[in-house]
């Protein structure tokens, strides 16, 4: 496999962890409206991010189909148009997978950057379903929430990962 | 290094399964359809039960710590704040106990003068306490979700009010939960009475435009509107019971080029942050059903409009 120089090996990825962190953040965006933010706007689409992380690093196990499936379930949740974030994540995932093979060429920091449009273009389809729809404008806090999505990249790429960079033969140096 | 550690199988060069392309093609269609179904159709309540009550462990197991938190937070609230707000209800139920001791004589000669008058007795309703879960996490409309639902019998198109006024109406019933749209919404409208002047008119949801508020459309610009007027429900539409207070009247603004004045309304419920609500049945199940349509006079008039 050719990679970037300096890049570490990793383990091959645990597919029940890809759906046990999926769930998790399905769970962390519930978590955000229940208890925390309740309606607000500027609130980071976790499930998005982690979505469009599995789509770049495991295009063949997490691909569009499970983003048009989360996509239903987060519509489900907030009681809103029924499709609206289907699509919206259907989208992102497509475009994720479109540069995958070359977003793992760059470091961390510039593919947050890289990301950042992806998440704006999921937000500007969500944003013109809804209001297509009738819905209420939102306020423009809501523009927040595409950059709060990449500036979460690193924290992301460093978290998912943590689990294929264990040592392959754990010792008493390295007993994970 | 031990066998079995990388990833050593290659990826399948040939099957690969259908394109993103295609498969982003099939699912944004499938996306779309979904929409139209949703708004124009209203067909797709089944798929959003089926999928609501896989969705509810989840969410149950969410609400969890909230609600913990929410106790401790409670728990450790000042006692100084609850003694105040004792004390405020005391004043408030000094103010009110006069007017009830009035209430029913008043009640009583009503009865009098309706059964004089021949008129119908004003049904009572039934209520339901139930409690405001969360806020609906949709930016884009304005719901509330409470914890009661078809378990506990309530209906969609229940009104829905607080210890102020109207707060709403339930929209969507799942299992164990229901789904309130509040009176900003802008899909709500509620038929409201002047109780100033018993003028009649019809308040819109509003959210976006005036900062949460409602707007009483169509009344005409030179209309008997003045700011600080209470808006009550009138009855007529066969959901909210009469009387009940909906909005009091925050701005009028008279423009030459409409010939309507634009009349901005502040809600009486607390729209933001309510917790305790009570679930009230339509009125339309106690009063008489509509007559049906006289077919001559529909006729006649179709004639003469020709």
């Amino acid at each position: 496999m050719i990679m970037r120089q300096g890049q570490q090996l990793l383990l091959p990825a645990n597919p029940f962890f890809i759906w046990g962190s999926l769930l998790c953040a399905l769970l962390l965006n519930l978590l955000q409206n229940m208890g925390l933010w309740g309606r607000a706007a500027w609130t980071p689409d976790i499930l998005a991010l982690v979505l469009v992380f599995w789509s770049v690093h495991q295009p063949l196990r997490v691909g569009i189909g499970a983003a048009f499936v989360f996509g239903l379930c987060v519509d489900v949740h907030q009681g809103g148009l029924l499709g609206a974030h289907a699509l919206a994540y259907v989208v992102l995932s497509f475009l994720a997978i479109t540069i995958h093979r070359r977003l793992l060429w760059f470091s961390v920091p510039s593919q947050a950057v890289q990301v950042l449009p992806l998440f704006a273009v999921a937000l500007l389809i969500e944003l013109a379903a809804q209001l297509l729809a009738g819905g209420t404008f939102p306020g423009w806090s809501m523009l927040l929430a595409p950059g709060v999505e990449a500036l979460l990249w690193p924290v992301v790429s460093v978290l998912l990962l943590v689990p294929q960079r264990r040592a392959p033969d754990p010792d008493a140096n390295r007993p994970l | 290094m031990p066998l079995g550690t990388l990833d050593r199988t290659p990826p399948p060069f040939f099957r690969q399964g259908s394109s993103a392309l295609s498969k982003l093609t099939v699912f944004s269609a499938l996306a779309l359809f979904l929409m139209v179904a949703d708004v124009r159709f209203r067909v797709t309540q089944p798929v959003r039960a089926v999928l609501a009550s896989a969705l509810y462990p989840a969410q149950w197991m969410v609400l969890q710590p909230v609600a913990w938190a929410r106790q401790i937070s409670g728990y450790f609230q000042n006692l100084g704040a609850a003694q105040a707000a004792q004390e405020q209800a005391q004043r408030k139920l000094g103010l009110q106990s006069q007017r009830a001791g009035q209430v029913e004589q008043l009640m009583l000669e009503n009865e009098r003068l309706r059964r004089l008058l021949a008129l119908r007795t004003r049904p009572d309703t039934a209520a339901r306490a139930a409690q405001v879960l969360y806020d609906a996490a949709d930016p884009f409309s304005r719901k509330v979700i409470i914890d009661r639902g078809f378990v506990d019998g309530i209906a969609a198109g229940s009104p829905v009010v607080d210890e102020t006024g109207v707060l709403g109406q339930v929209t969507r019933v799942y299992a164990s939960v229901s789904e309130v749209t509040l009176v900003v919404d802008r899909d709500l409208a509620i038929p409201v009475l002047n109780t100033r002047t018993g003028a009649r008119g019809v308040a819109f949801g509003d959210a976006g435009a005036t900062g949460g508020g409602l707007e009483l459309r169509y009344m005409a610009a030179n209309a008997d509107v003045l700011p600080g007027d209470l808006l009550a429900t009138s009855g007529v539409d066969g959901v909210y019971p009469a009387g009940l207070q909906v909005a009091s009247v925050d701005k009028v603004e008279r423009r030459g080029d409409t010939a309507f004045a634009r009349i901005l309304l502040r809600p009486v419920a607390l729209v933001a942050g309510v917790i305790h609500v009570m679930v009230l049945k339509p009125v339309d199940s106690e009063i008489a059903p509509r007559p049906a349509p006289d077919t001559a006079t529909a006729t006649a008039r179709k004639t003469t409009r020709k």
